[in-house]
């Protein structure tokens, strides 16, 4: 066993990818075998975008609101909020595995450690690639509109990837570290109190109170700002470039996050 | 066996027992939520924190064409804050009874001389007592920002009597759907569709303020309706068509879904 794990850690560089391709690719394959498992995750930002656009329709009256089409505000944050939740999933995904023991037979497998984080992690970034390119279909069908063409999509896949990586490594983080469902209630409120506290309903300058104060300093505001971009005009670095930051440092720090917990399983 | 022939439908039952039976389910009920606070604390946080929210995110919104005359957005958001936490507390009824099921404990009440329809009545009782609790405390945790109930105290006893009501209403929903899987899970996964019914109506904007389909869909929405006659009581005052919207229209919802839910009882126990 012991010389198993060594080799599995001396695993070259290719190792890793090839064993962390080989991880992705069995989460992916539940898509095609349990999609009913899947569609949930797509439909409810496509609901979210629907629901909030034709709630909050008229908050494009207020003075000062960035663009006169709800769809435009709103269809980005759906967007982020099912990537955010795709990368929380993949938290409760491994929490199964840690309880059914699915999870120790990949410890055991001369398995580079790196890919049993990497592995997931890509999964995840598929499946949020799928769910944005839906859910940004049907919003556009029902009355979104780019004002950047490619460059504006492109910004809110990258914002997409980001928040779902933060997601991801901060799930893994507490999934790796209680190594049961107590992790879940965590995981889902920090995420969606971290995509609420900020812009995520109105703007910064129509918005009044303690909201205001949080959503000024959280970097979430940033990444949302990166995604809204060729939703509201034209993208710029300006907007960019404080999202392209938050994902990088929060991102790097959730996925170190889930990396110390990894190592502390295994040293359990 | 079905509803006619329990026992407790003998001519031996009485009206009284019955009572006392139904009584004693609806205290079991009730004690239940007040020993497992993790269920129940969500629907009553999660309602706050979006009370919170809207009023920092859309308090310049209430100057718009449509919207009724308040002093915040709190107090216009009151209304749709309680009837989104009862709609939460209706799940969590229903995944109780289902878990009794799945846990044999339905079983044992069934195989004891208990009337039928007490075991759900009392589980409705229960449900019924969490939604007025729930009615009054968001009130009142929201009274110290600034929200006025502008229909006085008798209009705070009638929010509290809606919320029970719609509590007891949505709970009759998830009553059905946990007699007839079975399942707590297939009940949680009602979830979506009281959220759906929540958000496709005026609970948390104004109807005046919506355009083409989704304002047709929020104008036949019952719970706009009920929404609007408990937002009425909050920003208007007390009128008879604020007290009928609050009080009927959850009450004509209630008469169908505990309708279904006692002919699912009756299902289920014909199919034992």
């Amino acid at each position: 066993m012991s010389t198993m794990l060594s080799h599995a850690e001396q695993a070259p560089g290719g190792g890793v990818l090839r064993t962390s391709v080989g991880i992705a690719g069995r989460s992916v394959r539940t898509i095609v075998r349990l999609p009913s498992a899947f569609f949930p995750s797509v439909l409810m930002p496509i609901f979210q975008a629907i629901a909030f656009s034709g709630t909050y329709f008229a908050i494009t009256l207020i003075p000062g609101f960035p663009t006169d089409r709800s769809m435009n505000w709103f269809l980005p944050l759906a967007c982020l909020m099912g990537s955010g939740f795709a990368g929380v999933g993949l938290g409760l995904t491994t929490i199964r595995d840690l309880e059914s023991g699915f999870f120790d037979r990949l410890r055991m497998a001369p398995t580079p450690r790196l890919s049993l984080l990497l592995g997931p992690l890509l999964s995840c970034w598929f499946r949020v690639i799928i769910l944005v390119t839906v859910v940004l279909g049907v919003g556009l069908a029902f009355g979104g509109r780019l004002t950047d063409g490619v460059l504006g999509l492109f910004t809110v896949y990258v914002a997409a990837l980001g928040i779902a990586t933060m997601g991801a490594g901060w799930a893994l983080g507490l999934a790796y570290r209680f190594g049961d469902m107590r992790a879940a209630a965590l995981m889902q409120l920090t995420l969606f109190n971290a995509l609420f506290l900020t812009n995520a309903q109105t703007p910064l300058n129509v918005m009044t109170g303690w909201l205001h104060s949080i959503a000024r300093v959280n970097p979430i505001t940033n990444v949302l700002r990166l995604a809204r971009q060729g939703f509201l005009g034209e993208v710029t670095w300006h907007d960019s470039w404080g999202g392209l930051v938050a994902i990088l440092v929060l991102g790097g720090l959730t996925l170190l996050f889930a990396q110390t917990g990894l190592r502390r399983l295994n040293q359990r | 066996m079905n509803l006619a022939t329990s026992p407790l439908a003998s001519p031996a039952a009485t009206t009284h027992s019955r009572l006392t039976q139904t009584w004693a389910m609806s205290k079991r009920s009730i004690f239940a939520i007040a020993r497992q606070p993790a269920l129940v604390v969500p629907s009553l946080i999660f309602p706050l924190f979006f009370a919170a929210l809207g009023a920092s995110a859309f308090n310049k919104a209430t100057a718009l064409p449509g919207f009724p005359r308040v002093d915040s957005f709190l107090d216009f958001a009151l209304a749709g804050n309680i009837v989104q936490g009862v709609l939460f507390g209706s799940v969590t009824g229903g995944t109780a009874l289902a878990t009794d099921i799945e846990l044999g404990f339905f079983d044992r009440l069934l195989a004891s001389p208990t009337s039928r329809v007490s075991i759900l009545l009392g589980r409705l009782a229960g449900a019924a007592a969490f939604g007025g609790f729930q009615a009054l405390f968001f009130t009142l945790a929201l009274m110290p920002f600034g929200v006025s109930i502008a229909a006085g105290p008798v209009g705070l006893l009638v929010v509290v009597l809606s919320g029970a009501t719609i509590a007891t209403a949505f709970g009759g929903f998830t009553a059905a759907m946990a007699l007839k899987t079975g399942s707590s899970e297939a009940v949680q996964g009602s979830f979506p569709l009281l959220f759906i019914a929540l958000f496709f109506s005026s609970a948390f904007f104004p109807r005046e303020t919506m355009r083409g389909n989704y304002r047709t869909i929020a104008d036949v929405n019952p719970v706009s309706h009920l929404v609007e006659g408990m937002r009425g009581l909050v920003v208007e005052g007390l009128t008879a068509a604020n007290v009928a919207k609050a009080l009927l229209v959850p009450a004509a919802i209630g008469a169908v879904s505990i309708t279904l839910a006692l002919r699912t009882l009756s299902s289920r126990l014909a199919s034992r």
